[in-house]
Formats: structure tokens, sequence, C-alpha cells
């Protein structure tokens, strides 16, 4: 068939237009902060075998998501898909990420043939499980932390199977739930409608045909950024550490990434085996970790289609830590994102150079529940204004301020103060950036921040999960690691508290001040070589200090 | 014979538009002077007075009014040539300006910069004050501290000041205590606080305002002196009105207190003028488009009302002023084709802007842009490009598409040419399925009106993507912005937030927020702006949501629903908007429902001006061809000669058959195989679908009527 590579380009901005409507559905009819602030979702549109034409992730941690997902479900079911079908699924251990995202499925007919998918995954505020929201730093295995829904069919050829619906729910601690998996399944609708009269419009042959040519076209993109890495085999090796069971534990993580050629393969079978824990990731996490690292190194403007992710290999063993085996407790494994990214980043360091960055800020993060004095209602709040630090500098530029961990990369906006102000009754005290924050170098890494809440109310529980508290983070080619994550309570009576980095703690008292320092980016470069007047900048602005100015970048007196 | 003025002046033309009492219209185009655009302002009514044939001073003794739209304040956002600004905050929040809640538009890109700061951060001075959540000041500001931080201000020459504290959208007292103190000690220095600018919840949306406020004020103040100073020297005796960025205008005196609403003072007249004409032809809703050299802006008219967002930013600043909603996408003439490294091609967002330009315009222009595309396709005439005052190189623009694209394409120039208008017309087709679907609306509801000069080549293909199957090309197609200034009523938004659930809602705050905002719209548009009483009206809104989202929906109310506390019907139509906008309403459940923010809009009509229908004479439409000319049309993928007409004869009441081509002295109107054109009795075009009005024009009236909503 003759291919109008004109509409090759037309189908591209036609799909990816067809996600962002999506994903503009879910942010304004979402209820959950999780959902429609923080935007920890994906909507993606998928052909009748599994391949992506499309998807828009909101959180780069979700780039990978969805489609081994979607190849689960399609090999299930086998012919055994009608139209008007919804599928929900979140079970790790049929190629979910997390416990806590759910993902919706709709099967998108032409003719009465199957030709696509919409899809929809989003973070659910309640999973089932131990504990509320589904971190639960005690947990051991899957059941202790969600219920698992491996592919099952909750609308059945437009009908709903309310015995389906029920047995879910009931498993579910808030109602928010089902009104967000509603919305998803709004979404997934308007996905099918348009991608519907799309095929419509042209017909099932050219669109096969075209969409196979923006498959090409893409895949020809990335083959064409891996060439320009030198071949060779890189090392590169990180740690996690406290599983939150064994204190002083710690974890390695080591990748070995082969370049041959238009072919990439990332291998982490040296990875230390899984916890005992929640610190275990699951294939499609680390998947999505190391698809989102890579696409830092590349061109930013290559269509997230097919195309993009097949000249990646991954090969992640079950048992590792990256991969555990069944029915380990995984919640916390996209957090491991950040030490995939740094032994990527360091073993691509020397191959590309100009590409990579210093070390990211991992991610320290608290979360509150309390009930509000004001209205007697209980509330759950992410602090998420106090868990962004900085990102890297590269090559030419310093890192970002405040950006927060890799895996969202700045796609998590902070509460405003004062809204936070009426929804919680805390008081906040301070939000700013960190003066010496940023990792030294010639070019510099991104601020960090400290944050000082006063926290109100007689019975505030606060559950802690992070990392970056024991190693700092590195600079690359004579450029400075940052400050550590610190999150410490000091309470009405002067005593202080400095909590796990993973940990829960029940009953803070009235008056409890929270202070908490996210640490800034790797430095790159020898900060020496950093332009003075940006030096100066930095002194005038008060984010580098006068002492640190003449110690590390060799300002005179 | 007296006239009305409208006067826009963007970053090439000065568009000028005079309206005569008895309705005849006077329209011109003259270059900007950037330097100092208050002189393209005066020359601009002096050549007009030349068209008008008579002597400058009389003319300009006979305006009544002009209403101005002004880029001053765009321009010093998009450029970042405001003011030296200093910035005085609570502290422990010195950084809040900065951090933008910390987000970073593309996360696969590390060189992605952040915004640079309208205030770098030695300038971002804190002070020991605080207000509580609830507006208890939990510590007392001292004015003695400031007295540093002037003390630095001098020094440092800084031009404007603007105050900013945590909660004083609940209790503004020490902002102004700061302020007075400030404006005494700081003689000359432009000052502005956040709850003069936008008393409302949410800090990171008002200190950003502010911030904007007192980065535009200076040069905004300056340029109003120069401006009225000029008119005043030339005896102009009328009122100078400003145009917001609401679609609505303002006395100067006004604009200098909160300088942040005129950012879009230009953009925001089109739609205005948009809600004009549907509302002139029969109908309620409309779209605006409206296709510039770098950008296209689309915009919508619900219900004869410009639709209005707080949602606006200016080059990623967060201006949360009501503005009209208007989506800016990179498509214009000037968006250049380009190869991505899979080997499909692009157009824009990039510009060759007006200088070089194009590759035709033959200025040094290297890369093919879509003006080159629509050169070649036949759309423009390289001869009659603007009159014909710019001659444009067919040549060089087949060249350029051929050794950028076409060769590497496999394909021929025509045909690249022809895949450059597909897809810059599916960029633009998307930027209004943004402005429409993206918020609820079905596009085909809406009349299509197409302003600009490049716009009307380009309509009838972003319509047929969309299924819209008529659209509108206004005589005044080219100048539409200034046009939409006479058509502005006076306006005034006013604020308080009021968080509460509605279950605690108390009744005497409520009605207090709404009787003391009456009263300051009461006084700028009766004691300051002159405006009679039975021409004031009063248009509350309110910020609500259900408990616990995140996203709240402006609902407009009454004032007879406000004072008689009819909250059940309020209930009532919330839970109908939400299911518009969203698909759905949490009525069933009983879910409870929360305030943020009264809103009340303050409207005093303004004189519009009546246009003639100007029917007197017309003469045959064939006698109006100009020539016959191969373009290409779209249906059939393939160049065919067709009938150019002139479109500046007075055809009106003309039916003509698709394919052709009309010329304007500045608009150009392709009318491609699948529709005919219309011509009413104003010289405007009407482009509609064969299909959908099988026996042309004279059912038009009637089935616009189904059309219309």
């Amino acid at each position: 068939m003759h291919i109008d590579k004109i509409l090759v380009s037309i189908f591209q901005r036609a799909f990816k237009s067809i996600t962002d409507e999506m994903s503009i559905s879910l942010t304004k009819t979402t209820r959950s902060p999780i959902l429609c602030e923080a935007k920890d979702f994906v909507t993606g549109l998928y052909d009748a075998t599994g391949q992506m034409l499309e998807q828009t992730e909101n959180l780069p941690i979700l780039s990978f998501s969805l489609g081994p997902v979607c190849r689960v479900i399609l090999e299930q079911y086998g012919n055994d898909i009608s139209e008007g079908d919804v599928i929900i699924h979140n079970d790790v251990f049929s190629m979910g990420n997390q416990n806590n995202d759910v993902a919706i499925f709709k099967p998108i007919f032409y003719n009465k043939e199957l030709v696509g998918w919409s899809a929809a995954k989003g973070h659910q505020a309640d999973i089932g499980g131990a504990v509320q929201g589904g971190y639960n730093p005690n947990a051991t295995e899957v059941w202790q932390e969600a219920i698992r829904i491996p592919a099952v069919k909750i609308v059945e050829k437009g009908k709903l199977r309310k015995d389906v619906w029920n047995l879910i729910f009931a498993n579910i601690r808030l109602q928010m739930v089902q009104e967000d998996i509603k919305a998803q399944i709004g979404a997934c609708t308007l996905g099918e409608r348009r991608l519907q009269a799309f095929v419509t419009k042209y017909g099932l042959e050219v669109f096969d045909a075209h969409k196979q040519a923006l498959f090409d076209a893409t895949e020809k993109m990335m083959r064409a950024e891996i060439k320009a890495i030198p071949d060779g085999v890189y090392k590169g090796s990180s740690m996690v550490y406290y599983d939150g069971k064994h204190v002083g534990s710690k974890f390695p993580i080591r990748t070995e990434i082969t370049v041959k050629n238009e072919e990439i393969i990332f291998d982490f079978s040296k990875s230390s085996t899984q916890t005992k824990g929640f610190v275990n990731g699951t294939y499609t996490s680390t998947c999505s970790a190391i698809t989102l690292t890579f696409l830092q190194i590349v061109n930013p403007n290559i269509p997230h289609n097919e195309g993009m992710i097949k000249p990646l290999k991954y090969i992640v063993p079950e048992g590792t830590i990256l991969n555990a085996s069944y029915p380990a407790a995984t919640t916390f494994g996209n957090h491991l994102c950040p030490q995939v990214a740094d032994a990527i980043f360091k073993a691509l360091g020397p191959a590309v150079p100009e590409k990579v960055t210093g070390g990211w800020n991992h991610l320290l993060c608290s979360l509150f529940t309390g009930n509000h004095p004001k209205t007697g209602k209980k509330y759950v709040d992410i602090c998420f204004l106090g868990m962004k630090g900085g990102s890297g500098a590269l090559k030419g530029d310093d890192g970002y301020d405040h950006i927060g961990m890799i895996d969202a990369s700045g796609g998590v906006l902070d509460q405003d103060y004062e809204m936070y102000e009426q929804q919680t009754p805390h008081m906040v005290l301070q939000h700013e950036y960190l003066c010496d924050s940023g990792g030294a170098g010639q070019w510099r890494g991104g601020l960090g921040t400290v944050t000082q809440i006063m926290l109100k109310g007689n019975d505030t529980t606060m559950v802690v999960f992070g990392d970056g508290d024991v190693e700092t983070n590195y600079g690359l080619f004579g450029g400075k690691g940052s400050l550590l994550n610190k999150i410490e309570l000091k309470y009405a009576d002067g005593k202080k508290r400095i909590p796990m980095s993973k940990d829960m703690i029940h009953g803070i008292p009235d008056n409890t001040l929270y202070k908490q320092i996210a640490g800034g980016g790797g430095g790159y470069g020898n900060p020496k070589k950093r332009n003075k007047e940006k030096v100066l900048q930095d002194v005038k602005n008060e984010v580098v200090s006068k002492k640190a100015a003449i110690n590390l970048y060799g300002l005179k007196k | 014979m007296k006239y009305n003025a409208g006067i826009d002046i963007g970053g090439t033309f000065t568009d000028l538009i005079c309206v005569s009492s008895k309705g005849d219209t006077l329209i011109h185009k003259t270059l900007s002077t950037p330097e100092d655009p208050s002189i393209g302002f005066i020359n601009g009514i002096r050549e007009i007075a030349a068209i008008a044939k008579q002597p400058f001073e009389t003319f300009i003794a006979s305006i009544d009014t002009i209403v101005h739209g002004t880029t001053v304040a765009t321009n010093a956002l998009l450029t970042l040539k405001g003011a030296k600004v200093a910035l005085i905050t609570t502290k422990g929040f010195r950084d809040a300006l900065e951090m933008r809640r910390g987000i970073r538009e593309e996360q696969y890109n590390n060189h992605y910069k952040n915004v640079v700061p309208l205030v770098p951060r030695y300038l971002r001075f804190t002070i020991n004050e605080r207000i509580g959540s609830e507006g208890n000041i939990i510590s007392k500001l001292k004015v003695k501290d400031l007295l540093p931080l002037i003390q630095k201000i001098i020094e440092e020459k800084v031009e404007s000041v603007a105050i900013c504290f945590m909660n004083s959208y609940k209790n503004p007292i020490h902002e102004k205590q700061a302020l007075t103190f400030l404006r005494k000690k700081l003689p000359g220095v432009f000052v502005t606080a956040s709850f003069e600018v936008l008393p409302s919840i949410r800090f990171y949306e008002r200190i950003s305002t502010t911030a904007v406020s007192a980065f535009v004020g200076p040069i905004l103040s300056t340029y109003l002196d120069n401006l009225t100073q000029k008119l005043a020297d030339n005896h102009f005796k009328g009122s100078l009105l400003i145009m917001q960025s609401n679609g609505g205008v303002v006395v100067p005196e006004q604009v200098r207190k909160n300088p942040a609403v005129t950012v879009l003072s230009g953009p925001a007249a089109a739609p205005t003028a948009g809600a004009f004409y549907s509302k002139m032809l029969g109908y309620k809703n409309c779209i605006t488009v409206d296709m510039g050299g770098t950008s296209f802006d689309a915009a919508l008219v619900i219900e004869n009302q410009c639709v209005t967002s707080t949602e606006g930013a200016i080059n990623r600043y967060r201006i949360a002023l009501p503005s009209l909603d208007i989506i800016t996408i990179g498509a214009g003439g000037g968006s250049i084709g380009w190869l991505n490294n899979g080997g499909l091609l692009q157009m824009g967002p990039q510009s060759a802007g007006a200088i070089p330009g194009p590759v035709c315009y033959d200025k040094g222009g290297k890369i093919p842009a879509c003006t080159d595309a629509d050169l070649i396709l036949g759309y423009l005439n390289p001869d009659f490009f603007a009159g014909g005052k710019l001659k444009l190189s067919k040549t060089k623009a087949a060249q350029a598409i051929k050794e950028v694209l076409a060769s590497k394409l496999g394909l021929s120039v025509h045909e690249t040419a022809a895949g450059m208008f597909r897809i810059i017309n599916s960029n633009m087709a998307q930027g209004v399925r943004e402005i429409s679907v993206e918020r609820g609306y079905d596009p085909r509801e809406f009349l299509f009106i197409v302003a600009g000069g490049a716009g009307s080549i380009h309509a009838s293909e972003i319509c047929k993507e969309l299924e819209i199957p008529m659209f509108l090309v206004p005589n005044v197609s080219s100048i539409f912005c200034a046009a939409g200034m006479l058509m502005g009523d006076l306006k005034h938004d006013y604020i308080r937030s009021y968080f509460t659930s509605f279950k605690q809602l108390d009744k005497k705050i409520f009605l207090s927020c709404f009787n003391e905002m009456k009263a300051e719209g009461i006084h700028a548009l009766h004691d300051e702006e002159g405006v009679k009483h039975n021409r004031i009206s009063f248009h509350p809104i309110l910020d609500m949501r259900y408990a616990g989202q995140y996203h709240e929906v402006q609902l407009e109310t009454s004032w007879e629903e406000i004072m008689s506390f009819n909250i059940e019907q309020v209930f009532e139509r919330f839970h109908k908007e939400h299911n518009r906008q969203f698909g759905y309403s949490l009525k069933e459940e009983g879910t409870e429902m929360e305030l943020i923010n009264l809103r009340l809009r303050v409207l005093g009509k303004t004189e519009k001006p009546k246009f003639l229908s100007v029917n007197t004479e017309f003469i045959p439409a064939e006698s109006a061809i100009k020539e016959f000319r191969k373009v290409y049309i779209p249906e059939l993928n393939r160049m065919k000669e067709v009938p150019v007409y002139d479109g500046d004869k007075p055809i009106f009441g003309a039916l003509l058959n698709g394919p052709c081509m009309i010329e304007k002295i500045t608009t150009s109107v392709f009318v491609s195989e699948n529709y005919d054109c219309m011509v009413d009795d104003y010289g405007s075009f009407i482009v509609y679908e064969k299909e959908k009005f099988p026996q042309g024009f004279s059912l038009i009236h009637k089935t616009t009527e189904a059309y219309a909503y």
C-alpha cells in the first residue's frame, strides 16, 4: 500500500491529541489529590496487538506501565473480547507496576473487528491492605499491601458487572476510589470514541499501514540516537538503604549496559536479591525507570509509541530487588527509580559525558493523616512541598531547583501554602531554597529546600518513606554531591525525633515542629572552572555562601 | 459629525477604525513605532483624517471616544524589559515567586530552564509578620523593620515595589500598613500590594500576579502619560479608554492602579468583536480565531458573552486575574516547515518572524514557512500581497521547499507544499479543539469567525476537520481587534475569598462581601467614570466545588439570586454545570459543596456604534472577477483553475460558488470545492458547505437557526 508521508505526521498528532484529551479529562474529574494535583496517571492508546500508538504519561515513572498489561489482557482473553467491555487490573505479578496503580482498558471496535485499546492507569488513594493509602512499611507479602486484581471484566458488553464491582470495592476503604475509577472509564470512553471516528475516517487498511509507518519512523529516530552512543559495555552501580525491617541494611543496584550499533541492552542481573520488606521493584516499574532515564539522555521530542521502545532491551531477572518474586511486598518499588537512574547515568557518563546529569535528589517523603479540628473531618496529606530537592547538573546547564525526584521530573506541583492551611490544621512557617544545597560544579546542581511546618491537632499520624539520608548523591567529572535529606520532629517540650527513612509515627501532639531538608542535585565539572559572574550572582542571591564561593569555587577573598 | 475610534497597536501594525454617528466606517493600518507607540497612534489618526478628507485638527476634535488596546505590558513580559522590581513578603516565603510550585513543563528535557523570575532573589526581601489562616494576627508587623529594606531599595535604584504577605486575603492590615509607609518613604517609586491587585486565596497566584503588576506598572504609566499628553497637545477633547484582558474597558487611571489588567489588552478584543458580530447575525455562540504571523489565537463566546478564565499566563508568568480565555498556539504565516529525525514533516511552532520572514519575502529567509506553501498553492497572489506593497518570489519559495523538504521527503514541491498546508491546518484545528471540546463544548454548534490576514485561506480545512459547517470572514477581518475595542463595555472585576462549606455559610458575611464589592463598583463606574446608574449592572460569580475536589467551577449567578439567598437554586445549577463540563455530577450522592471565592463583575454599558449596511449600490459578482488562477483543491488533492474575485468591489448579496478565491487588499479568502460563499449586506463573507445548504444562500437564514444553537 502507498504510504502518504504527510498522513503519517497527521496520525502522530491525532493520536497525541487523543491521549492528551483523555488526560485533561482525568485531571479535571478525579478527586484524589494524587491524581488531580500530582497527576500520577497515564493515558494511552494501543493497537489490536497491544502495540503503543501514543501515551500521555504525566509522570515519567508511568512511561512503560500500560503496554505489558495490554498484552497480558490479550493473552488471557483471546477472542473473548467484545465491544463495550471494560477490563480492570492492578496485579503486580501479572505486569502491574505498583499495587495502587489501577489500570482500565477498553477495547475499540470498528466493523465488529478489534482495532485497538484505550487505557488509563492512575494511583488510587487506597487499594485495601493493612494500611490506608497502601504504603505499609511493615509489609512482607502483597496481601498486607493491597487487594490483588488480575485482569477482570467489570463491564461486559456495556453492562456493569455489579457483583464484581462490589467485590472489588468491598476491599477498598474510600468511596473516592470508586469515583476515580469511574473517571478513568470515562476517559477511556473518550479515547474509544475518537479513535473509532479516526479509523472510520481513513479506513482500516490505511490506518494499519500508516500506524506501522509511524512506528518505523519513530524506531528510526530512536536507533539514530542509540547509534550516536559509542559501542561498548558500560557498568554503573548505586545503593538502596534500609528495607524498613533491618536497621543498617543496604542493597546494591548494578547495571551493565551494552551498546551495539543501533541496539541497547540494560542488564540489571547483578543487582541485590529481593528484600524481606516492601522495598522491592516490579518488572514493569523497573522498566519504566530505565525508559525514563534513557529518554532524558536522548532527543526529548521522540514520539512515545511502540517504535520508541522497540530498540531498548531490558534484562531484570525475577528474584532481584528490581523484580521481586511472588508474593513479595513491592509498594516502595517505584521509588527505586532514583537508584536505577543513578546507575544508568554513572554507567553512561564516560560514553556520553555531554548527556548525563549529576545525581538527582532522592525522594524522602511524609504523609500526614489526622482529624481537622475545624471540620472534624479526616484529612490525608502527602507533603509534596517538602520532599522536592534539586536535579543534577549537566554539561552546559545548572540543575533545576526544587524539581523533586527523577520519577516525576517536575511533574508534581507543591501545594499552595494558603490552601494547605485551609485543608489541614497545620501552619507553614518556611519553604525556601537552601543556601549551599546545590552540589558545587562548573555547572551547579539544582537547589534543595528547607521546609518548616507547625503540626497542629492532637493526633497526627506520619508515615515516612524514601531514601537519600545516608549517602550523598554524586557529582560528575569533578562536581560535588549535595546535602543529605533529613526529617526532624521537635516536640513542644523541646525533645527531638528523627524518623527512619521508612517509618510510621502515631499520636504526634499539637505544636510539634516538622522540619525537612530536601537536598540539592549533584554538580558537574570542576567548580573552580565555573564562570565567575555566575558564582558572584549566586553569592549575591544568597544561594551560595561566601565561604563556599571561596573554598569550593576558588573565588578570591 | 462625531466619531468613535478603536486603535489597536500591535508589534508591526497599528490598526484603526473610526465609526461616525451615522454609521460610516473608516479603516486604516499604519506602521507601529515600537520605541514610542504613541507616535504611531497620532500618525494613524492623522492619516485616517486624510482619508476622511478632513483637516487633522477638526477630525481629532470630533472624536468622542477612543478605545485603545496596547501591547506595552505584553511586550514587557515577553521581552523581559519591565521595571527593576523589589518584592517584600512574609518571613519564610522568599522563593515562592521563583519556585512556581516546583514545576518543570518539559520532563525529559534536562536543558529546560526555569523562567527568569521578575524579581531576582537579592531583591526579594522578607519581613517578620504573620497573619493566620483565619485572618488572626499571629505576629505583628513593625513598620520600622521596613527601614533597612527601604535603604537597600534606594541603593539598588529599584523602580517598583510589590508587597505580598501570607493570608493577606483574609486580613490585609499588614499589607496596608506597609503600603502606606513605603509610598510615603519612596516617592517616585511605583508601590503596589497584593490586596489591591488580587485579594484572593492561593499565595503563588497572588504573589505572581502582584509581581507582574509591579513589573509592567512603571512603563505602562510612562506610556499613558505620553499618550494623554500628546492627545491633549493635539486638542483631543473626548475620553480615552483602555481595553483590558477581560474584554472590558476602563479609564487610564484605573489601569495605573492595577497595570496587570492590560496584559491581554490587544487579543482580548477579538472575542469581544466576535460577541458583537455573532449577535448582529442572530447567533448566541461563536468561536473567534485569529491567525497572524507567528501565532494562532482561538477564543469562545457563549450566550453572547466572552468566556473568561483565571488560569492565564504569559511567557510562563502566571496572572490569575479574570481574562478572556484565549488559546494561543505557534501556528502562523511565518511557521516554518522542518523534518524530525524520523523524517516526518512538522510545522512550527518556530517562526521565521517578520525578519527575515518567509523565503518568498526575499529578505534573506532560507527556511520555508507556511506563507511560502500558501504562495506555491496559489492562495496568495505574488503581485497583490498587502495590496501589492510587498512582491513575493515564487521561485525562491519553490527552491527552498525543494531543497529543505521535498528532496528529502521524495515528494514534488507541490506535494510538499500541500503537506505543509495540511499539517498546519491540523495544528490549528487542534487549537480549536482545545478551546472547545476540551472545555466541554461542541465546536459544531458555534459560528466560526475568522480574523487576521491569513486565517481565511486555512479556515475551510480547519472547519472540515472539526465538522464545522460554515465560517464567517467579517468585512473588517484584518483589523478585527480594533473593531472589537468599540464593542467593549466598561468592566470591573472584584473578588473576595470566603472559603467555607455551604453548611457553615454565614449569610451575613456572604451578603456583606457582595454589597462591599457592589459599592466599589458603583464608585468606580459612577463616581470615577461617569456612568449613569441605569446603565450599571452586577454579575455575581461563585467559585464552587464538591468537598474534597481541587479544581473549582466558576458558576455565574444573578444579583437577585444572591440577594434572595436562594442557595438551593445555586446548588441545582452547580450540579448541572459540573455535569456539562466533566460529564458527571454528584447530586445523587448528596456530596457536600464548598465555596472558595465570591466574585462580582460590574458592567457599565457603553453606547455601541451602529454599522450601516451598505446595500445601496452593488455590482454583479461576474464583473468583480479579476483573473483565473490555479489553486490547490484539498478535496481533489490537485491544482485547479478557479475565478479570483476582487473582494474590495461592492458585490453585496452575491453568491460565489466554490471553488474560488476572493482577494481584498488585506485578506484573501479561499472557498474550496465543497463550499459556497455568500457576501452579506455589510461586505462580510459567509462560507458554508454546499451539502449542508443545497439550495444556496436563500436557505441560510432559515437554516442558521438550526446551527445557531
